[in-house]
């Protein structure tokens, strides 16, 4: 902190600092109050909890270590200044002795010393840290004008403006108060209609009645997840390097979902870390965990997975600890924590509640990470009911036809009898079927012709090490495709390529199942060493005799979704690379004996090559690997044939053979059970936590390094706070009770002070991340208490909490502010006026949508693209390029924009958004120039500014005055003035003058925007009342909530 | 303005995020004029540099090709990277489980120049030529080893996103130095060495957790060269000067009703909004620059959006007093093929930051002008993939590598530390990251050390609880 030199405007700048911090007419020294916050910021450092830093036996943090002897001397000697070495040194003259010392960049102001003077002659009262003091529900202040509050908030607010002799402003107009409370309730503005009904209704309900309508509106939840989204670090990208795209939506709207159902605060809390451990946990309780999975994942090539592990959980640990308890145990990482009673043990012991989850360091690059879940929405789920009812009706008929199609079969089976060969196999999902057994004018044979051998089946191609046969474009699996590869082979020499579709030179990209060192290998590769999935039997194959070999890939990116068959049978296999992290698709031709250069080519024999575009089944495979004709296979008496075979001849008597109303059924059955995999794969997921079936072991990792484990530390909560609620469990469940268990001295508080924000500003605990020693002081203790407790005795209920605030007389004031005020209380602090913010950044954007009629209120779904400059992803990765929604997606609430981390919305996060890169709590706001360019010209303005001026030609009236009156309302709910609609009107006049005389202007003008332009204006008359519109929109009054 | 300079003062003297608060800083700044906005106290002591032009080769160049000449390697070719020199350190996992290390020495040839007698590689002839006016630092080492997290190191001093960026901090540290103009500006090109290559992200200029108005402002080479910069067709400059008027009225009857001061705050932003409207096509129009300008930088210079083209504009950023200008210029990744790719970066950026250097210099700005050249981390001496006679690519390698500095405060014509034969490890006087962003801020008259900002309840650094001054490269 740079010493700041003291002003000369020192008295006035005492008071207008001091709103909060000093005390007000009470000469009573409180060590929470006023001595802990210079304590823990100017000596802390190194008297305080943390070891590794302090310098000397003596801290601050604990009192019978201040107070104790050190040897004759003593830090503190309680209500005798003189005699303490603590006030002796801070007031030391000579700079060597003074502390804090110079190298620490800290200094006491005289003001910081004499409090602390006073405090030791007041006897040196410790208080424990009062964040970490249960609150208790506050007597009511006794107020002199009784005629103000409205509910208990205001005789707090009240009882503080009266000790500071500071009277509270008049209600707002009611057309800013309603206009206020559907912006702080729904994030929108009110209709005119609505302004309207609310000024015209005199009852003493008028207020209520809109608050209740707003809080019943469904923009309620879209309004409050916002804020949420921002401190889950909620993002449709992963975060790191490529930053491709992840699916977390359907979290996103169950928050919407949550609000809008006002499910408890909780229960709200309950499912997000912990739904996963409820009892039965439904579909959304698992979606609810996916809180925390939010976080960044990293898929860059050639990290190292270990470390990444910690730091996914280390940002659990911090976002959780930020968002419940408003504590940065983050800090306690490296070493203990220097600030606040959490030792570095302690943050590891309650990161062992959140790192037993099956999980990957190195997450996937595209898309969801492990686990996820397949999220259907309510419709899906709809479907899915109908696709299974389908699927059992058409079983059930298929089984009722059970005795029919045994008395039909076994007539085929007789019929078989003495006539030639028939050879069939399966034939779900075959993309390519090469017999080999004769020449192909699909195969494209090199370096010479192919040669044709008897083989297993018939006749099988002879490969020789170097002739290898080229399928063209066929099979061009990526990973999310699911395919078998089947054969048979002889192979002679135990390397060698069967199937494949890659570069043909070792090592390279591409797919492909091998022989090597006689072992079978699958391939799925990227990058050789690092990027792909490799899995190789455990068994060799016998070299000289036929084998039937498989390969099945689950597309699921991961080495256990292979498969590999030897005749039939599932082989052991170990996984030597499970990283398929992109694309493995080759611009090769398929291939059949080679594949991977020279050395990799074929020796030996293949026949009947089959490639499927599903992952075939154990059953089907074991068919495959019985090449008999059905002739050979119905000799055999029915109960001496093996599974395989009985199997093949039902199938291939249900589905090839059989007469068409049995064959009808069977495809019946077959297709509904294919409509309803599809169906399921059009799913979204979600990605969740999970538990491991037994707890992954944790260490107090040294200064906070992955690969320097210390001690094991088990799982535990840090003693400064209370302990798990009696009989809950240990774990992550355990841990969600005991955050939203009564005796939690922080969440309730932690969580209202966050809601007073969303209204004020400024929560009652500016330091809304912080309610440690580092924290501010509450500006009003005793109301933050008074909302904590009222928030748990009504069932943490979350609506009723935002009534109670903003039907208080305290938000309903008037946001003017005289200069005497602004100098007395700069900050708006003590709230002696209502709030006056600028709109957050979604709300500037939905207001502009909203007014000028260009809004589609649809609630969830998949993110959306509106209007952003092209290029800007391309840029930064010479990769995609955003791809500009057309349509409903350009006119979306803005918390359904899609949100890359590494390129998020520029005119978002102009207007301080939330990078959602890490957790953030603390709303911002600045003023720059680049807001006023994104409002002016960003096509988004541009656009609504034309939509509204349609509005104003046609609904608002006939006159000039009449439109600009209109816009005006629609956009700050308020009659311009005379003099606001002069300075309208003459703007108006001066462009309608330029675009009359320059039509052509105005053409271009109104081309902006995708939305319909509405042919019956006049382009001059319109393309000036756009430019009145984009004047309104850009106006303080109007991106501003008053 | 009483009440309003009231509470700037009010603001600085907390160091808050000063909601609301925060935005009067730069209503002020304009008014008050040049280099205000600067916190109190800044600088800590008399600075030798006023700006930074940082040239930031992103994807990490490789210190054996360019400046660290290893001539022993030519006979260690092939040969396997002894585990006396690898010390069992981590490698990455592109190449943690290669079967063999072999060394690959760099097909390039190396020379001495200058009076300093600086090696340079052939692939840098212009930078050869002002080898006397560089300061080489061949010990840069770093923590990290992928990009990601690298770069996001030496542009926030912090691996993990979150933190603010180092443009970020001088501008909140520092203030403006013109007020029709970002106070940071950044400017990206696509390197012609591998067109595939590693990502940026805005988060390597934005503020973290300072506020927004600190972070870096994109200028791009397509479009609007600040985004949303021009008025929609069929607006015209007149129109929109009677807007900003208008609308200064309006907000100023809104201010006398309400006395807000972030609404006259807001009058001024819209103000130095119209100012940029002029001021920045100004900037970017390099159409006047004379012929011998374009011969200077190159070619490429003529061509918006490559690396030559934006060193100009720096040039021209930095003249207009920008106190932080940084140009990314991707395509220095080269795991494989790298003999060829590695060319191609070089004609992309060779002369251009000679150039730059030069240009600077003639003009008298070099002496208050910082200028930095490097990447994230160097690359391995042993090959990855397959080395052959023409042939190799070199995975990421954190523990050491070369950057050089330029101008305000530094020593021109020294080299800095020293690598061992294998350019594996440093031998002489270590720089990290921390070091580096501590010199930096060194040069600009900050002590590293007290330029702080409480976020969550921490006094946080851009140097965190690291870092010193490297006082061997400092003139």
């Amino acid at each position: 902190m740079p010493i700041v030199p003291i002003p000369r405007l020192l008295p006035y700048l005492l008071v207008g600092l001091a709103t909060s911090q000093l005390p007000a007419q009470d000469s009573q020294v409180l060590f929470n109050r006023d001595i802990r916050p210079i304590l823990s910021d100017k000596c802390y450092t190194c008297h305080g909890p943390d070891p590794g830093n302090r310098k000397t036996k003596l801290r601050f943090d604990v009192e019978a270590v201040a107070t104790s002897d050190l040897g004759g001397r003593y830090a503190i000697v309680p209500g005798d200044p003189g005699k303490s070495e603590m006030i002796r040194r801070i007031t030391a003259e000579n700079k060597a002795m003074r502390m804090p010392p110079a190298s620490s960049g800290a200094t006491l102001s005289p003001h910081e010393i004499d409090l602390m003077r006073q405090w030791v002659q007041q006897g040196a009262k410790w208080q424990k840290h009062w964040s970490f003091i249960p609150p208790v529900r506050p007597a009511s202040p006794v107020v002199k004008n009784t005629a103000w509050p409205r509910n208990p908030i205001d005789l707090f607010i009240l009882e503080r403006l009266e000790r500071e002799n500071l009277s509270p402003s008049q209600e707002a107009d009611k057309e800013r108060l309603i206009r206020r409370a559907s912006f702080d309730l729904t994030g929108l503005p009110p209709t005119s209609s609505e302004v309207a009904e609310f000024v015209k209704d005199a009852s003493p309900k008028a207020y209520e009645k809109v608050v209740d309508r707003l809080l019943a509106s469904p923009r309620y939840g879209e309004r409050m997840a916002v804020r949420w989204l921002d401190a889950a670090r909620y993002a449709d990208t992963n975060g790191y390097q490529t930053d491709a795209e992840r699916s977390m939506w359907r979290w996103r709207d169950w928050v919407i979902g949550a609000f809008n159902r006002n499910m408890p605060f909780d229960r709200f809390t309950v499912e997000q870390i912990a739904g996963d451990l409820l009892p039965g946990a439904t579909l959304d309780q698992k979606i609810a965990t996916g809180f925390n999975r939010n976080h960044r994942g990293n898929g860059e090539g050639g990290i190292i997975p270990e470390e990444y592990a910690v730091e996914y959980v280390v940002d659990r640990v911090d976002t959780t600890s930020t968002v419940w308890l408003g504590l940065t145990m983050g800090c306690a990482r490296c070493h203990d924590h220097k600030y606040d009673p959490i030792s570095q043990k302690e943050f590891y012991q309650v990161y062992a509640y959140f790192n037993s989850i099956p999980e990957r360091g190195k997450a996937f690059k595209y898309g969801n990470s492990p686990p996820a879940i397949p999220a259907p929405t309510a419709p899906q789920q709809l479907q899915l009911n109908e696709s299974n009812q389908k699927v059992s009706t058409a079983a059930r008929h298929f089984a009722a036809m059970k005795d029919r199609i045994h008395h039909a079969q076994s007539a085929w089976e007789k019929s078989l009898a003495g006539k030639p060969s028939i050879h069939w196999s399966p034939e779900r999902g075959l993309l390519a079927n090469f017999s080999l057994d004769t020449d192909n004018p699909k195969l494209t044979w090199d370096p010479k012709g192919p040669e044709f051998v008897p083989g297993k089946i018939q006749h099988a191609a002879a490969f020789d090490g170097l002739r290898v046969a080229g399928a063209d474009d066929i099979a061009n699996f990526d990973f999310y495709d699911k395919f078998t590869l089947a054969a048979w082979i002889f192979p002679t020499s135990g390397t060698g390529a069967i199937l494949t579709r890659t570069e043909d030179v070792p090592e390279a990209m591409g797919y492909g199942l091998y022989l090597k060192d006689g072992k079978l290998q699958v391939n799925l590769v990227d990058r050789w060493l690092d990027d792909g999935a490799r899995v190789e039997a455990n068994t060799k194959l016998t070299l000289n005799q036929w084998h039937h070999v498989a390969a099945v890939y689950d597309g699921t990116r991961m080495a256990e979704g292979i498969r590999i068959y030897v005749d039939g049978v599932s082989q052991e296999f170990t996984t030597i690379v499970d990283d398929v992290n992109q694309t493995f698709a080759s611009k090769q031709p398929f291939r059949i004996g080679g594949g991977g250069g020279p050395e990799n080519r074929f020796h030996g024999q293949i026949e009947d090559a089959r490639v499927y575009q599903v992952a075939i089944t154990p059953e089907e495979v074991a068919m495959l690997s019985d090449p008999s004709p059905l002739n050979q296979l119905v000799a055999i008496p029915a109960d001496r044939r093996a599974l395989a075979q009985s199997q093949k001849l039902e199938l291939a008597f249900v589905s090839h053979f059989a007469s068409k109303p049995i064959r009808q059924a069977w495809e019946q059955l077959t297709q509904s059970q294919a409509d309803r995999e599809k169906l399921m794969a059009s799913f979204p997921t979600s990605m969740v936590m999970q538990e491991l079936p037994a707890p992954r072991e944790a260490f107090r990792l040294i200064r906070g390094a992955y690969d320097r484990p210390g001690e094991k530390v088990t799982r535990s909560l840090p003693a400064v706070l209370p302990p798990l609620p009696a009989g809950a469990s240990n774990d992550r469940l355990g841990l969600a009770k005991w955050m939203v268990d009564p005796a939690n001295p922080l969440t309730a508080r932690v969580a209202v002070n966050r809601f007073w924000q969303m209204y004020f500003g400024t929560g009652i605990v500016k330091t809304s991340e912080d309610f440690g020693s580092q924290g501010e002081w509450p500006s009003n203790a005793a109301l933050l208490d008074w909302l904590a407790t009222e928030f748990i005795s009504t069932g943490w209920d979350i609506k009723a909490m935002q009534k109670t605030i903003v039907m208080s007389a305290t938000y309903r004031q008037s946001s003017r502010v005289t200069p005497e005020l602004l100098q007395r209380d700069p900050e708006n602090r003590l709230l002696a006026r209502g709030p006056r913010l600028r709109m957050s950044a979604e709300m500037v954007r939905d207001q502009a949508l909203s007014v000028s009629g260009l809004l589609v209120e649809k609630l969830g779904g998949p993110s959306v693209k509106p209007y952003q400059p092209a290029g800007l992803w391309k840029e930064l990765s010479g990769g995609i390029d955003y791809v500009q929604d057309s349509g409903e997606g350009l006119y979306r609430r803005s918390l359904y924009t899609y949100w890359k981390r590494a390129s998020p919305p520029p005119s978002m996060m102009t207007f301080d958004s939330a990078g959602r890169e890490i957790c953030t709590v603390r709303e911002t706001r600045t003023n720059t120039p680049l807001q006023a360019l994104t409002l002016m010209n960003d096509v988004t303005y541009v656009e609504a500014s034309r939509a509204l001026a349609q509005r104003m030609m046609t609904e608002g009236g006939t006159s000039p005055e009449q439109r600009i009156g209109f816009a005006y309302r629609v956009a700050t709910a308020r009659e311009p003035s005379k003099a606001q609609t002069q300075i309208l009107l003459d703007g108006f006049r001066f462009n309608l003058d330029r675009y009359q005389t320059d039509r052509k202007a105005a053409e271009s003008l109104l081309k902006e925007g995708e939305s319909p332009l509405n042919p019956k204006l006049d382009a001059s008359q319109l393309a000036a009342y756009t430019t009145v519109a984009s004047l309104i929109l850009n106006l303080d009054a109007t991106v501003t909530i008053e | 303005m009483k009440p309003i300079d009231l509470t700037r003062r009010h603001f600085f003297s907390r160091a808050s995020t000063g909601i609301g608060v925060a935005a009067l800083s730069s209503l002020l700044q304009n008014d008050l004029g040049a280099s205000e906005g600067a916190l109190p106290g800044i600088p800590h002591f008399a600075p030798k540099a006023k700006r930074v032009i940082y040239l930031f080769q992103s994807g990490a160049p490789s210190q054996m090709e360019l400046f660290d000449h290893k001539p022993k390697l030519k006979q260690y070719r092939s040969s396997e990277l002894p585990d006396s020199i690898r010390q069992g350190q981590r490698l990455t996992g592109m190449t943690s489980t290669q079967s063999s290390f072999p060394v690959a020495p760099s097909m390039f040839e190396f020379a001495q120049h200058g009076n300093s007698g600086a090696w340079v590689s052939q692939l840098m002839p212009h930078t050869a030529k002002i080898a006397d006016q560089l300061c080489f630092v061949k010990s840069m080492h770093t923590e990290a080893i992928n990009h990601d997290p690298a770069i996001t190191f030496f542009q926030t001093g912090f691996q993990i996103a979150g933190r603010p960026s180092i443009g970020a901090w001088l501008s909140y540290g520092l203030g403006s130095e013109n007020k029709d103009l970002p106070g940071f500006v950044v400017m990206v090109s696509q390197g012609t060495g591998n067109a595939a290559d590693q990502p940026l992200y805005d988060r390597l200029w934005g503020s973290g957790f300072l506020p927004s108005k600190y972070q870096g402002v994109k200028f791009r080479s397509v479009g609007d060269p600040v985004l949303f910069l021009s008025d929609p067709p069929g607006v015209a400059k007149a129109s929109r000067s009677r807007f900003i008027d208008d609308l200064g009225k309006l907000n100023q009857l809104e201010y006398e009703e309400f006395g807000d001061p972030e609404t006259t705050a807001r009058i001024a932003q819209y103000e130095m909004a119209y100012r940029m409207q002029t001021s920045v096509p100004e900037l970017t129009d390099i159409s006047k620059e004379p012929a011998h300008t374009f011969e200077l930088y190159g070619p490429d210079s003529r061509k918006p959006g490559t690396y030559a083209a934006n060193c100009l504009l720096a040039r021209r950023l930095s003249e207009r007093g920008v106190r932080f200008i940084q140009l990314f210029h991707r395509g220095w990744d080269q795991h494989n093929h790298l003999p060829k790719q590695i060319v191609g970066q070089c004609q992309d950026t060779d002369q251009a930051s000679a150039a730059l250097v030069q240009d600077l210099k003639e003009r008298g700005l070099l002496d208050e002008t910082l200028v930095v050249w490097g990447g994230e981390f160097g690359r391995t001496v042993y090959c990855q993939g397959k080395l052959t006679a023409d042939d190799y690519g070199r995975d990421h390698h954190p523990r050491c590598f070369t950057i050089w500095m330029a101008g305000g405060g530094i020593k021109p014509g020294i080299t800095y530390g020293a690598t061992d034969d294998y350019c594996y490890n440093i031998t002489e006087n270590p720089v990290d990251v921390h070091d580096l962003q501590a010199t930096m801020l060194h040069c600009l008259g900050i002590d590293h050390t007290k330029l702080t900002f409480k976020f969550q309840g921490r006094h946080f650094r851009l140097t965190d609880v690291h870092g010193k001054v490297i006082k061997g490269l400092l003139a």
